[in-house]
């Protein structure tokens, strides 16, 4: 079965769903760079 | 640990168990056998191959980890969901199409039978080995903790594995890998909510978190430029990323995971799933270890965690100890009474001055390493405890039953690693040196046989190496140290495969032994951090595999 064969769920295209993973991977970082450095 | 603790344990080993042979039962092929009849789903691959990654020393390393250095561990995490785009792109699609059973029979297609039995044959090796070491270090910790024996310990855990993996294959290894996960992850929550739950009634969390800040137990990002630090934002964001490449794109233990799902598709998003998820996971892994080093500013710190360390150093100074213990636990009482001035004031004024519970904090730390001096100056011994850090909060300070329960998820996250390991080790064994060499065409029924017999042969071999650890001392440090050496060249020949398709089998070969030879020159001569030999060993291969290519074409 070839990767045409089935939808990628949620995001329908794979260039969606890797940009999803890549801003989802920057934002995380981001998120925890700022936690690190929040005046607690 | 108390009868109920003692009964959660042994029914999740007993439960484990049963459900992994139940759940491979029907395999008739070593094509069920290994790759669980490539009929897989990719949320069932997707935890599975983060089950079989998250070790039981990673659990209670890393939040040991964060109690004694901080969260910095966590930027090796920062480039997975990257090495999870580009394998996507790159590796998984040919694994997936030319229908292999390991990564290195691909090399073979691409290149030649001496790459793919080289490269197979130093996964064995050093798999092989660290299976044995992944088996002995947690049983090590929990034996120490539990006053078990060590054998006791190794043969719970690797006996009750090899009997799933034994009966069931790649399809136990996956069913048991989810609800291990499942498992895990109920386990991190609890341990995580249960840190913040025993705080005391009057420091709430930001005061929590305001005083593991102030220790930089928070601090995640460090942008040194060195190459010897550890963990600084640039080796994690670089050489994390060749070290996840090689490690969810080279490994057979990983890559095995990943080919057992339905389709492309299917392998794909298991990997894409991990990207998601991996990160935040180990925040709060990181996270939990943090709260636990706050946790124990209110409550008694043993002199040293590893309590049989404990026991000998008493044995062995006598008198000599008790200044340097009236010292530390005046320290601790001092270090507790500034937390408590400095949440007060926090509550009182909004903000609060961090010198005194500081000065108070170096004083703990000053008189515990006078304390691990004299046990070692005792011993003749170097000693480290950060290991012991997280079982020992488990078992004194979480109620009945929940100690047991987090017991288990360590055997969990133990056996989730096992069970990857010994059903790789099996199918590289069979696919690529018995099926290869011996007989390639043996029939369904020998097949199965002979890969069961193999999976048993690397389940006791990981015992018995378990089992000799501890007399074998630096020989530990030997292995992971080889492990070290080769993994970046492995990504560098996978690499060579993909991306340059001029590369020919005598360049890969003999790149592959140039990068080898280059990381061990790196390692030796230099004191560069060893996140950085992945990028050394995959550029290493990258030049002299191309340079051969084209100074010595082949005829």
């Amino acid at each position: 079965m070839d990767e045409h064969d089935e939808e990628v769920p949620i995001f329908r295209t794979w260039p969606r769903i890797y940009a999803a993973v890549i801003v989802c991977a920057v934002v995380v970082m981001a998120l925890i760079g700022v936690f690190s450095k929040w005046p607690w | 640990m108390t009868g109920l603790d003692w009964a959660v344990l042994l029914v999740y080993l007993v439960a484990i168990v049963a459900f992994g042979v139940w759940a491979g039962r029907g395999n008739k092929r070593i094509d069920d056998f290994f790759l669980a009849g490539r009929e897989m789903r990719w949320w069932a691959v997707g935890l599975s191959v983060m089950a079989t990654q998250i070790s039981a020393i990673t659990f209670i390393g890393t939040t040991g980890q964060a109690y004694v250095d901080g969260m910095r561990f966590l930027v090796v995490y920062f480039p997975l969901p990257f090495a999870m785009v580009i394998l996507c792109l790159t590796l998984v699609p040919f694994f997936y199409r030319a229908r292999v059973y390991t990564a290195y029979e691909y090399l073979e297609r691409r290149f030649d039978a001496r790459t793919r039995t080289l490269t197979s044959l130093l996964f064995l090796c050093s798999r092989g080995l660290s299976v044995g070491v992944t088996l002995y270090a947690p049983s090590l910790v929990l034996s120490v903790i539990l006053g078990w024996g060590e054998a006791t310990t190794i043969l719970a855990m690797g006996g009750s594995t090899i009997l799933y993996v034994l009966y069931g294959g790649n399809k136990s290894v996956i069913w048991t890998d989810v609800v291990q996960m499942l498992i895990i992850w109920f386990g991190i929550f609890l341990c995580f909510g249960m840190a913040i739950a025993q705080l005391p009634a009057d420091v709430r969390l930001p005061d929590a978190l305001a005083l593991a800040q102030t220790t930089g137990r928070l601090r995640v990002i460090d942008p040194s430029p060195s190459l010897t630090r550890p963990y600084t934002l640039w080796s994690g964001l670089i050489g994390g990323l060749f070290l996840m490449l090689s490690y969810f794109g080279a490994d057979q233990s990983q890559v095995q995971r990943y080919l057992s799902g339905s389709s492309l598709t299917q392998s794909r998003l298991s990997l894409l799933f991990n990207a998601f998820l991996k990160v935040p996971m180990q925040f709060l892994i990181l996270l939990t270890g943090a709260l636990v080093f706050v946790f124990y500013h209110f409550h008694a710190v043993p002199l040293l965690w590893n309590p049989v360390a404990l026991a000998r150093l008493e044995r062995a100074a006598g008198a000599e100890l008790q200044p340097l213990r009236a010292r530390f636990e005046r320290a601790q009482v001092e270090r507790q009474q500034a937390a408590e001035a400095f949440a007060r004031e926090r509550h009182q004024k909004g903000g609060g001055d961090p010198s005194p519970y500081l000065a108070a904090g170096a004083e703990l730390d000053a008189a515990r390493r006078d304390v691990v001096r004299l046990y070692e100056a005792k011993t003749g011994e170097s000693y480290t405890d950060t290991n012991y850090i997280f079982p020992t909060y488990i078992l004194t300070h979480l109620p009945r039953g929940l100690a047991g329960l987090v017991i288990a998820v360590i055997f969990a996250a133990a056996m989730s690693t096992l069970s990857g390991e010994f059903n790789s080790l099996a199918t590289a064994s069979m696919i690529d040196f018995y099926k290869r060499f011996v007989r390639t065409a043996g029939g369904d029924a020998h097949e199965l046989l002979v890969s069961r017999v193999l999976t048993a042969f690397w389940g006791l071999f990981a015992c018995l190496i378990a089992l000799q650890a501890g007399r074998l001392g630096s020989a530990i440090e030997v292995v992971n140290r080889f492990g070290s050496y080769f993994y970046g060249s492995i990504l560098g020949v996978f690499a060579l495969a993909v991306l340059t398709p001029q590369a020919s089998a005598r360049g890969a070969f003999w790149g592959l032994l140039i990068g080898m030879a280059s990381v061990y020159l790196v390692a030796t001569f230099t004191a560069v951090h060893f996140l950085w030999y992945n990028v050394v060993g995959t550029m290493a291969v990258l030049a002299s595999g191309l340079a051969i290519t084209t100074l010595a074409p082949e005829r």
